[in-house]
């Protein structure tokens, strides 16, 4: 174990071209799903907060159904859209980054959406009810209300972007994890600990960690400069 | 202005069943009653914020209404910047200027440039009615808005609030828990009792005379 992590480190240290290809990978396709998840997540997380309407409430239901979508059934969902039988194959998008990232936002936009209603939802009546007392229109008192949430728009990046990094059903069924075209860090990992090679694999974990711990300091960095 | 018939229920149980009722063109009317009895259910009927039940007719040709809830909304922005969100119409140097001339009325000034979201109960109350006088209402729904102000800020907000009215010529139904606010300020009163209004007439005979055993009762219980 000790060693592992040792050659690991020494691996990291060496800026190893296969590990930098992951690396590259991974944030290729983990940074624009996470953001096309929060652009699609956070207006209609708010507007299902703002709006009363009939309805509201199964949505709110579908929406947490969803929250709890196992990837490898969005994977295979993806795989039989887009693989050689199904309706989509003329797009041939099977086994390259872009299908992952479609896999991705179909699993993590629900997250941010919940993410988001659940923090809009306690202060959406009391917005509503002071924007329409001072005659704001309804399109104002939503945007006010998106501002009010700004802080947990960071929040909910944060749980978009580790969401897509530590996602490895969907990605692997869509992705193929092929060697330097769709093979990111969660299914490297799974392939080289298969294959006995633990150095790799503890690299890339470490990494991972790392990762996740810099994007969460520097968002808690940020909201607490903002907020001051 | 007259106000019209409103009624509201949840579930079956009728939380104010109001007839009507005329508000002085020429001063406040004060809403009095205890807790439960429908004043915020009657402000936000009139304010147009809550719908009346089915079948009750409205208020079609309602005026233009400025409503200020009982925790108006800080947004987390300055003070200055949350009483310009409703400067509409106005131009950024006129309504800088209002703004300003509103918050030096109520006394706070001073923190035009701090956060809202970190003002006292009072001095948010206080910045929520500066927000809400930037702009001319027909009809001004105040409820309870000095409830977390001490008596000079208090003081402060009434003549604040007669000054806009004197020069405006707006209704205002004013919502409050203090008898002695309601003689200072009011020309009218009404006073509800379990959802129905018991009792309405000039504010010099009806908090004097009452005609209501619930209203003597009432006058005597906040007498002590």
């Amino acid at each position: 174990m000790v060693t592992a992590l040792e050659q690991a480190v020494a691996l990291v240290l060496s800026g190893d071209g296969l590990l930098l290809n992951i690396i590259s990978v991974t944030l290729r396709m983990s940074i624009p799903s996470s953001v096309i998840s929060l652009l699609l997540g956070v207006p209609l997380g708010t507007l299902l907060a703002f709006c009363a309407f009939r309805g509201r409430g199964a949505l709110v239901v579908v929406n947490r159904t969803l929250m709890g979508l196992p990837p490898v059934v969005c994977g295979l969902l993806c795989y039989m859209l887009f693989s050689g039988v199904g309706p989509f194959r003329h797009f041939r998008l099977m086994y390259t980054i872009p299908l992952m990232i479609i896999a991705q936002v179909i699993l993590i936009t629900p997250i941010v959406i919940g993410s988001m209603e659940s923090f809009a939802q306690r202060i959406a009546p009391a917005v509503r009810e002071t924007a329409r007392g001072l005659g704001l229109s309804r399109r104002r008192a939503f945007l006010l209300l998106v501002n009010e949430s700004r802080y947990q728009i960071f929040s909910a990046y944060l749980l978009a972007f580790s969401r897509a990094i530590a996602e490895v059903g969907a990605v692997s069924m869509v992705g193929g994890a092929i060697a330097y075209k769709t093979n990111v860090m969660t299914t490297a990992i799974m392939n080289y600990t298969n294959m006995g090679n633990f150095t790799l694999g503890v690299a890339l974990g470490l990494i991972l960690l790392a990762m996740s711990l810099v994007l969460n300091l520097a968002v808690s960095l940020l909201q607490g400069r903002l907020s001051r | 202005m007259n106000l019209p018939p409103f009624r509201k229920s949840y579930g079956g149980r009728v939380v104010l069943d109001f007839p009507g009722g005329e508000l002085p063109g020429d001063g406040v009317c004060a809403v009095i009653g205890t807790n439960g009895s429908g004043k915020s259910t009657l402000a936000r009927l009139a304010a147009g914020v809550l719908e009346p039940d089915r079948g009750c007719p409205g208020w079609p040709g309602r005026p233009r209404v400025g409503y200020l809830p009982q925790h108006s909304y800080p947004f987390q922005m300055s003070v200055r910047a949350n009483v310009l969100l409703n400067a509409a119409g106005r131009g950024r140097k006129e309504a800088r200027e209002r703004a300003d001339a509103l918050l030096d009325r109520l006394g706070i000034l001073a923190l035009a440039d701090k956060p809202a979201h970190h003002l006292s109960g009072g001095e948010t109350a206080r910045m929520a009615l500066a927000r809400l006088l930037m702009r001319d209402y027909g009809l001004l729904v105040l409820d309870e808005p000095t409830a977390a102000m001490d008596i000079r800020s208090t003081a402060l907000a009434e003549e604040l609030v007669g000054g806009y009215q004197a020069r405006t010529g707006c209704a205002v139904l004013w919502i409050t828990h203090s008898l002695k606010q309601a003689r200072r300020t009011a020309r009218a009163v009404f006073f509800l009792q379990e959802g129905q209004l018991a009792e309405q007439g000039p504010a010099e005979t009806l908090l004097t005379a009452p005609r209501t055993e619930a209203l003597r009762r009432f006058l005597d219980f906040y007498a002590l």
